[in-house]
């Protein structure tokens, strides 16, 4: 494991050299990770760490400073960090300064203007990367201006072209950084060249690991394990935070877990890694885990909008109406204007039952972003809920094709059209979420329901589903009890007897009783006795005395017969008299 | 949500529109004259009108067309005042100097309007009405462009220079295009031409990287790479126009220095909404007539709709021509997804013509349609219990929502599906769920379902006057009655008429039912459909006289030529009309071939392919020739057909599923019969049972045909008991899966079997099962041919049964001789031989012509048959009859024949190696 002190110092250099390029949010992950990293107190005067801890650190320890995001690291320790590229110049320039400064007040064009003539690599880099924005900001504008009636016409960045053109050169001459190498990826992937923008990002994240967004494009160009296994990639401890990420959008949960708690070994205070951790849990259902986690990563950082949507889907799920409230109002106030916060708010509208304001507000959220792939699906179930199935198959479709790994999605098509009584149309999108996502219990007993329906009644099948589910650990226990119906249904009844006992074992066990459990205690009291298992039936018929109602009559009238069965066959042949 | 909110047809002003407005104020200018000034005649001043309406119709591509092009294309229609159109258009758009004025241009279009209300127009006045098409369409560009903003404005004002610098460019060079022959034969030679007009937006995408990388990646000079690009421009054009724009373009692309570095694409714009969605229409029929054959790449049809999709990502209906695409080339994953995708963005509401949108229900989309076209497409995979369940539920579905177009159309579906696959038992498929037939439906035996459907189906498509479906019905009826007894469905008691025959009158009738379909479509097919391929249909016109001089010599005929193609246009049939009455000539050959008429089985087919062969689907086509093919064998020999079918198989192997293989087998396994190849007709045997899907109930006509060649196959093995037995299986699927007909000649086969290994008793009894089949089917050829049988089987249990065979022979005679093929015309001659011969009551020597007559006959009708057996038992008896005559030379000679027969008889190998 690498030391915490040459993570430290690693950083704390990358953060200039990332700000120095106008990197901005990879300067603020490192800086993220930097305040997370766990410190020994007695290196440092409290003063410091305090202000090293920050904002973000856990257990608020110390005093809480807002006030940081790059913190300013003593210059000596940037030399200490010895794979660091070395700037090449000592003294910026003083038009990489007026760059900068146009930069910064987003000043894209003029920026890159200003540098035309420079030739150190970090002004070749801005200049090119500040054309790249000044693109994304025409081509966002464009977008709207140029939209046809059947939808947006192919606004592209006009930079591309040529960026594309300058960065090759660059790159065969020899002349290109990790940082230009990134932005070439960056390029390329956006003129749909993938392979060659993943090598050019791995090799950018080679030579320069400390650059997140270098990652996250990486990241988003690994689209199967094949693809991430292929990559090439130096062993760095930045690698590890990149894997967990990628391990999760392949929805290899346990894997992404495993990677960020050896993270967090280094970075036990890091905001980052709790979040993703609580992103894995969620998708693992733990919601009461993922509950506790967003309430402590909110107490840390109050002011976070990043993942709390996920907060909100938790809070929704559990119904906490009070928490959701809360949160929604926060967000708002904090930035109203996120795709995250509006998500947030649908979500609280969603749950209060105003179905139209919560379609609204995921509207709105769509509109900031229009991949917002969780405010298609949610919107989905508002649709739902509205009744309004077309409009609910738009958006989960919309989804779908954003991201055609999105499980919800699928189910959600799968439901709308079951909504509408098309059950053998909807198995085609059952069966396509349970290929995402095997091993969850809901869906499989979503699958077994649309085979039991009365227009289709393919009763095997879903006995084949609900097997599948018990497989998968179902939760509800919905699946033990079907099984055991539908075998007593077939008349198969030792099959329902073995799944009525399962049932039954299952309810003891978490302490249920219900209508369930009686009709499960009827049918084995019955079962056993017509097979002269005696014993057994009166176990369970002692077990349905305890509840009153036409069950304990049952019980009783069955009981009677046990005895006299028992008693022998004089008894039996009593009972043909009339009396 | 988007699809659901957007106005559909919404309008954008663009370039292209602007010119269309300028000419529309030559066309009607607000002066009062009453022939505006450039007009020589008011035919010309019709033209321009005429050429106008297309152009704001017509349908046959995505993107608006070039300026090059019209200025092109207005020099065909302008004649002698062309000169002065082109000039004012081009004069007109550089007077636009600033978007300013663009506000004027348009403020002054408002002045060619008529108002709306005045009657009052004096008569020599020309003004556009409002309400006409033009009208309509000079309204929504004031209309569109007034919404703009000042953004739109501007993007407008840049589009049009572009629009204009690419025209002139080009345009400028084109009055002395011959002096750069050399580069002209440069590029001619590299064969870059042919590379663009094939792949035509593949080249964009090229063209689209290539000019930024070109100094680099690319060391292609650069002209050669401008002329790629000048031929894309042109792509759509004729060879001869487009050679000569080429000419011209890299030239002048080369000369005006590099100004041309914006991005070409950005001057493509798409059409209206309702011309794009004409285009598509017409490409799916495209695809649907040729399938997947190679004249026909899908590729390119993706790549167009790739393009359009990213152009037009709310326009749905791409989804489902890549739908079509994907189910004609055999991808059943993409195609499924695809037809997914398109239903679940569009609820079926978009482009579906087939319901009236009034009568749609807007709240619940149209999913129905969706499980329809499932089904139909687990129908064409080969999924028959998939589409069973698909459809059933679209039969639901249709009804909950009370859809009965679609209803309709979905009971047609399902019958055609329950016609067509072999499907043992439907119980519990639709007897749960259809509740017309209900009741009774858990009796009912598969054909009796099939018959309730289509009934069921051809009321509703009655009441609901949608004519195409009804003639389909009627079609399939056809094909129903022809196939199976009509029994009462309540088969019992006292007056329950139990008529075993099949009617051919009621198949006639169904079928000139079908076919009345040609005097009344009109009703349903789309308007805009028709309006906008007769438009595209005008202006392709436009340059047929620019084509090759053979075809219009002088400017006379060129003219009329123009005016009759017009007419041509005017009243042409939909394709799917001619598709449909085209269909009903080739059931009617089916009919004719089944009842024995080779005449009028030939003559109906002959019909098809010579007045539906290229409006039909390639599928039906290829049926047509098969049959021709197989007459051809039938009746005139094997070296005639393989050379027809030669011709065949260029034309048609490409088609997915093609049946040009099967027949080929099929010729071959029967010729490798008849020369006695046994090892070959096996192999071929084995292939063609290859062919068939493995799964159940499908392709059963070929699991059929496989099975019924292996049992004649070891019958001329002479492995009698193996071809009794795979005969006897056969039968039971036949008659599992009720294959009537095919039950008929398989006990004809038994019959055979039984007769060549000598148990002639054994085989009367399947004889006469098969003629009692052949009558109650009014299968008169296969009964004559049954009745052959018969007679030689009684021939078979000894002479004195002569007689009866003779009687029941000459009984066949007229049937066999008029209709027959070769093989069985020379049977009965040899068999009405072996008659007289074996006949102890009359004498060769008295009746020896008669014998030698139909001898003779029967061995030259062999000799095109290469059928050595038969042929050389011809020559056997032949030599017998000389033999008793005394006529020894002429024995002799028979006898040399028979010699050879036999040998060729005995080494097949050396035969097939001359055919080879």
């Amino acid at each position: 494991m690498v030391s915490k002190d040459s993570c430290r110092n690693e950083i704390r250099a990358a953060i200039r050299q990332l700000t120095d390029r106008c990197l901005y949010s990879a300067a603020k992950w490192a800086g993220e990770q930097l305040v997370g990293i766990e410190q020994d107190p007695s290196n440092f005067t409290p003063a410091n760490t305090r202000f090293q801890r920050g904002s973000s650190s856990i257990r608020r320890r110390f005093s809480t400073n807002e006030s940081i995001s790059t913190p300013l690291p003593s210059i000596g320790f940037s030399q200490a960090a010895t794979p660091l590229p070395e700037e090449d110049e000592a003294i910026d320039g003083d038009f990489y300064l007026l760059a900068k400064s146009y930069f910064d007040c987003r000043e894209y064009r003029r920026a890159s203007h200003v540098l035309r003539d420079q030739v150190s690599k970090k002004s070749v880099f801005l200049r090119y990367y500040a054309l790249y924005l000044a693109g994304e900001k025409r081509k966002e504008e464009e977008m709207i201006e140029l939209e046809g009636p059947l939808g947006k016409s192919d606004a592209i960045n006009r930079e591309l072209v040529s960026l594309e053109r300058d960065l090759s050169a660059l790159r065969r001459t020899g002349a290109i950084d990790s940082f230009g190498l990134y932005l070439y990826g960056v390029v390329l992937k956006e003129k749909g060249n993938e392979s060659l923008a993943r090598a050019s990002l791995v090799e950018s994240v080679n030579s320069y690991p400390w650059n997140w967004s270098a990652w996250s494009e990486l990241q988003s160009l690994c689209t199967s394990i094949e693809i991430l296994n292929s990559l090439n990639l130096n062993n760095h401890w930045m690698k590890e935070f990149f894997l967990g990420n990628a391990y999760q959008e392949l929805r290899m949960h346990t894997e992404s877990l495993a990677k960020y708690e050896y993270l967090q070994g280094i970075f036990s205070f890091s905001n980052y890694i709790q979040a993703q951790t609580a992103k894995a849990q969620y998708s693992l259902r733990e919601f009461d885990q993922v509950e506790i986690m967003f309430e402590e990563l909110l107490r840390n950082d109050p002011y976070r909008v990043e993942d709390m949507d996920l907060y909100s889907n938790v809070l929704y799920a559990k119904e906490a109406c009070a928490a959701l409230s809360y949160l929604a109002h926060k967000v708002f106030s904090t930035d109203k204007y996120r795709p995250e916060s509006c998500c947030i708010i649908g979500n609280y509208y969603s749950l209060k039952g105003q179905h139209e304001k919560a379609v609204m507000y995921f509207r709105r959220a769509l509109k900031l972003n229009k991949k917002y792939l969780s405010a298609w699906t949610l919107m989905g179930h508002e649709y739902v809920e509205m009744k309004n199935t077309p409009a609910a198959i738009d958006a989960y479709r919309r989804a779908v094709d954003i991201n055609p790994c999105d499980y919800r999605a699928w189910y959600g098509l799968g439901q709308a059209y079951e909504m509408m009584g098309m059950p053998f149309y909807a198995l085609h999108y059952f069966r396509k979420s349970i290929f995402f996502l095997p091993n969850d219990s809901r869906l499989w007993i979503a699958m077994a329901k649309c085979y039991q329906t009365e227009q289709l009644y393919m009763l095997e099948e879903a006995i084949k589903c609900y097997k599948r589910a018990v497989n998968c650990t179902d939760t509800e226990g919905i699946a033990l009890n079907q099984l055991a119906k539908l075998h007593q249904k077939l008349g198969r009844n030792e099959e329902a007897a073995f799944y009525f006992e399962k049932d039954l074992e299952r309810m003891d066990a978490e302490g249920l009783e219900g209508p369930n459990m009686f009709e499960a205690l009827v049918f084995l009291a019955t079962h056993f006795k017509t097979h002269k298992k005696f014993e057994e039936a009166e176990v369970y018929c002692t077990r349905l005395l305890d509840y009153s109602g036409p069950e304990k009559e049952k019980a009783k009238s069955l009981l009677r017969g046990i005895r006299m069965a028992q008693t022998g066959f004089p008894s039996m042949d009593l009972e043909h008299f009339p009396i | 949500m988007a699809g659901l909110t957007r106005t559909a047809g919404a309008f954008a002003v663009t370039p292209h529109k602007i010119s269309v407005c300028i000419l529309l104020q030559i066309y009607a200018p607000s002066a009062q004259m009453s022939l505006p000034f450039p007009f020589s005649s008011v035919a010309q001043h019709n033209r321009l009108g005429l050429y106008l309406l297309s152009l704001t119709k017509s349908c046959d591509d995505i993107y608006e067309p070039k300026l090059e092009k019209l200025i092109n294309q207005l020099r065909e229609v302008g004649e002698e005042m062309d000169a002065w159109l082109t000039d004012h258009l081009t004069n007109r758009f550089s007077s636009l100097a600033s978007p300013d004025d663009l506000l004027n241009f348009f403020n002054d279009m408002r002045g060619i309007l008529g108002s709306l209300d005045s009657g009052v127009v004096q008569d020599d006045q020309i003004i556009l009405d409002p309400n006409s098409n033009l009208g309509m369409f000079v309204r929504r560009c004031i209309l569109a462009f007034n919404l703009l903003s000042f953004e739109g404005v501007c993007h407008l004002f840049s589009s049009i220079e572009d629009y204009c610098k690419e025209a002139h460019s080009s345009f400028a060079q084109f009055g002395a295009p011959n002096n750069n022959l050399e580069s002209l034969i440069q590029y001619d030679q590299m064969d870059m031409e042919n590379y663009a007009m094939d792949k035509p937006t593949e080249e964009i995408e090229f063209q689209k990287t290539a000019s930024g990388i070109v100094p680099f990646h690319l060391h292609t000079p650069d002209s050669l790479m401008k002329a790629t690009e000048g031929l894309l421009h042109n792509r759509k054009e004729t060879s001869r126009t487009s050679k000569k724009d080429t000419e011209a373009t890299p030239v002048a692309r080369a000369s005006s220095s590099t100004l041309e570095e914006s991005l070409v694409d950005e001057s493509l714009f798409l059409r209206t909404n309702l011309q794009i969605q004409g285009f598509l229409m017409e490409q799916a029929d495209a695809i649907e007539i040729h399938g997947s054959s190679s004249s026909f790449s899908s590729s390119s049809i993706e790549s167009f709709l790739d393009q359009l999709q990213k152009l037009a990502p709310e326009l749905h209906r791409v989804h489902f021509l890549r739908y079509l695409n994907k189910l004609h080339s055999d991808d059943y994953f993409a195609a499924l997804d695809n037809l997914l995708r398109y239903f679940d963005y569009s609820a079926g509401t978009e482009g579906f013509d087939l319901v009236p949108p009034s009568t749609g229900c807007s709240m619940y989309g149209r999913y129905e349609i969706g499980l329809l076209c499932l089904g139909m497409m687990h129908f064409r995979f080969g999924h028959p219990n998939l589409a069973l369940e698909v459809l059933t539920e679209a039969v639901r579905v249709s009804q909950q929502l009370s859809n009965d177009t679609c209803l309709a159309y979905t009971l047609a579906a399902m019958s055609n599906l329950l016609s067509e696959m072999g499907i043992a038992s439907t119980s519990g498929v639709l007897g749960s769920s259809y509740s017309p037939v209900t009741s009774t439906a858990s009796s009912l035996s598969v054909q009796q379902r099939v018959y309730i459907l289509l009934k069921e189906s051809l009321r509703r498509a009655d009441s609901l006057k949608l004519r195409r479906l009804v003639a389909s019905n009627h079609l399939a009826m056809a094909k129903f009655e022809l196939m199976h007894v009509q029994r009462p469905l309540l088969s019992f008691g006292p007056k329950a008429s139990m008529r075993h025959k099949t009617c051919p009158v009621s198949v006639c009738k169904e079928i000139r039912l079908g076919a009345h379909l040609i005097s009344d479509f009109s009703s349903e097919s789309s308007t805009m459909t028709i309006d906008g391929s007769l438009s595209s249909a005008w202006l392709k016109d436009l340059q047929k006289p620019w084509g090759p001089p053979v075809i219009s010599p002088d400017s006379g005929s060129r003219k009329s030529s123009t005016f009759f193609q017009l007419c041509d246009h005017l009243v042409s049939i939909p394709g799917s009309v001619s598709q449909l009455i085209g269909a009903s000539y080739l059931l009617r050959a089916t009919s004719w071939e089944l009842y024995g008429s080779a005449p009028m089985a030939r003559m109906n087919t002959l019909v098809y392919a010579t007045l539906f062969g290229d409006s039909s689907s390639s599928s039906d086509a290829e049926l047509a020739y098969l049959k021709l093919i197989q007459h051809l064998a039938l009746y005139k020999g094997y070296k005639d057909a393989f050379a027809a079918l030669k011709v065949a198989e260029e034309k048609f192997l490409t088609v997915s599923k093609s049946k040009v293989l099967l027949l080929k087998l099929q010729l071959l396994h029967e010729r490798a019969l008849h020369c006695g190849n046994l090892k070959l007709a096996q192999r071929i045997c084995n292939e063609l049972g290859g062919l068939a899907s493995t799964a159940m109930g499908v392709d059963m006509e070929l699991k059929v045909e496989a099975s019924l060649r292996e049992a004649r196959t070891l019958l001329a093995a002479k492995q009698y008991s193996q071809a009794a037995n795979v005969a006897h299986s056969l039968f039971c699927t036949c008659h599992k899966f009720n294959l009537q007909i095919e039950k008929a000649s398989v006990l004809l086969l038994l019959a055979e079997i039984h007769k060549k290994s000598g148990n002639a008793v054994l085989g009367l009894p399947y004889a006469l099962a098969s003629i009692s089949f052949c009558q109650s089917f009014n299968l008169d050829l296969l009964k004559a041919s049954a009745t052959l049988t018969l007679a030689e089987l009684w021939l078979g249990l000894g002479s004195n049964h002569t007689k009866r065979a003779l009687d029941l022979l000459h009984g066949a005679f007229p049937m066999i001789l008029g209709h027959g093929g070769l093989e069985l015309r020379a049977r009965a001659y040899i068999f009405e031989a072996n008659c007289y011969l074996s006949d102890p009551s009359s004498s060769v020597s008295t009746d020896s012509d008669t014998v030698l007559d139909s001898l003779r006959q029967a061995s030259d009708e062999l000799q095109a048959l290469e059928y050595h057996e038969l042929a050389a038992e011809a020559s056997y008896l032949m030599a017998m009859v000389y033999d008793k005559l005394g006529r020894l030379d002429e024995r002799e000679e028979a006898a040399s024949l028979f010699k050879k027969h036999i040998i060729a008889l005995e080494n097949p190998q050396d035969v097939e190696q001359n055919m080879a």
